[in-house]
């Protein structure tokens, strides 16, 4: 059952929440669902993150599209409900390679090793809790969180649906 | 593994085949020619009035923002230039069946649509920053690079399962599957579609070697564009059923269209940022 406010995150957006809700990421490729959770505050966010890196030389035009502007622009959206980034846990899934590379191939083109390493280095140096991480591989995933439980699960073609974590209490999380 | 129903087989039953209304096949036809005008590009819309009155909508829609109103159909198509005509008439032909889910392929309503759009519109960026060929034909030749997925899923579908668990199983990727268990892929199906349906050699090529543009021996630009602007909206989320993955990428395809690695990220920039508005017009049109 699915309770308080269904909010889809589609492309480069943004969503909090403070009370009950749904987030849903739907079919992340290379792009990273992020979501964090201050249990205080009971104040939720999540991104979908498509990219590592905003372009020095062109506007931002959505925020959330980046992982060096969507991270910090959602943590803000968090504060304004009376959230504290110190309390807040995270956990992220997505940043598949979609298509196969040759092994001489260059880095760049595996945009989604590179949003996951991006969004990983960013929490990092923020010192953020994540709880779990689904990066990596070649499955596409939908990231689906349920305030209620915390209760975070991804969902692939061929695996089904597996629980990634719990974000509320009672759960250990890790030091990034 | 025996193959149970031959391509020609696939492509002869005509009935439940998916096709592309006559007109928008001659509005293609006719903005291909050098003769090609506003008032022939008319003649043809006219004798289809669904069609005629999509074509009068998205002229007088806000995406244009024209202030007069507009009720003649050869200014509609100098309004809309020939080239945004002829997309139309593509877009509103072929939706009604590529809108359907491809259970076969693990795509859910919708999804084949959204993943054929996407290429078109991702495969058009790179055609315009590569310069290499025609944008317009780039993003036709996007929108149905994968129709062979919708045939062979009409007749398949039991089959494609297990194809899919194949794939899975021996880790090759899924047209590697469909060659193995069938004697054909879905690149193989979607040529002989596309040659039966008489459309420009452009197209036919980015069908049957959109997964391997080295192997182009013609029109390798447009097949090359059409492979980038796969993984583009790939990658993005756009249609990642069961066999989204795993397709190599072929690196040739950026050096031959002088790009670079690093504009990758700058191509899906482009692409995240017009998509939406962009099937959001379309849509409206078309459905
Ligand atoms: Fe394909
Ligand atoms: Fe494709």
């Amino acid at each position: 059952m699915s309770t308080g406010t269904q909010l889809l995150v589609g492309m480069a957006d943004i969503k909090v929440a403070k009370g009950p809700a749904t987030f849903t990421c739907l079919g992340l490729g290379s792009c990273i669902g992020l979501v964090a959770f201050d249990e205080q505050a009971d104040v939720w966010g999540m991104v979908h993150i498509m990219l590592p890196e905003a372009f020095k030389d062109k506007p931002v035009d959505k925020v959330g599209k980046f992982a060096n502007t969507g991270i910090p622009a959602m943590i803000a959206e968090m504060e304004k409900l009376g959230a504290n980034p110190s309390r807040m846990v995270m956990a992220l899934a997505g940043g598949a390679q979609v298509f196969k590379f040759g092994s001489a191939a260059s880095s760049r083109l595996d945009v989604g090793a590179r949003n996951a390493e991006a969004t990983l280095e960013i929490l990092r140096g923020m010192r953020a809790k994540i709880s779990a991480q689904d990066t990596g591989g070649s499955s596409g995933r939908t990231m689906i969180v349920k305030s209620d439980t915390g209760v975070v699960t991804v969902r692939t073609v061929h695996g089904g649906e597996t629980e990634l974590c719990c974000l509320r209490r009672g759960r250990r999380s890790v030091a990034a | 593994m025996s193959h149970t129903v031959t391509i020609e087989q696939i492509v002869s039953k005509t009935s439940d085949l998916p096709t592309i209304p006559a007109a928008a096949l001659k509005v293609m036809r006719e903005t291909q020619s050098s003769s090609a005008s506003a008032a022939s590009v008319a003649r043809i819309i006219v004798t289809d009035q669904a069609l005629s009155a999509r074509v009068l909508r998205l002229a007088n829609s806000a995406f244009y923002g024209l202030s007069r109103k507009i009720s003649d159909l050869p200014e509609a198509v100098v309004v809309l230039g020939m080239k945004s005509v002829k997309n139309l008439a593509l877009v509103a032909g072929t939706y009604p069946w590529m809108k359907r889910p491809l259970t076969g392929y693990c795509l859910g309503p919708e999804e084949m649509w959204r993943h054929a759009f996407g290429c078109a519109a991702a495969a058009q960026i790179v055609a315009r920053m590569s310069r290499k060929c025609s944008e317009d034909l780039v993003f036709t030749a996007g929108l149905l690079h994968d129709i062979g997925k919708v045939a062979l899923s009409v007749w398949l579908e039991n089959k494609m399962g297990a194809i899919l668990l194949y794939a899975g199983r021996e880790e090759i990727s899924f047209d590697e599957a469909e060659r193995r268990v069938l004697g054909y892929d879905h690149c193989q199906v979607g040529f002989h579609l596309a040659t039966s349906w008489n459309l420009p050699e452009e197209i036919c090529s980015a069908c049957l070697y959109h997964h391997t543009p080295a192997q182009a021996a013609e029109h390798q630009s447009v097949v090359d564009c059409v492979h980038v602007g796969d993984y583009i909206c790939s990658a993005m989320g756009f249609g990642l059923g069961g066999d989204g993955m795993l397709y190599p990428f072929d690196e040739g395809s950026l050096t031959r269209l002088g790009l670079r690695p690093e504009q990758i990220d700058a191509i899906t920039d482009e692409f995240v940022e017009k998509f939406e508005e962009y099937e959001a017009l379309f849509l409206e049109i078309a459905a």
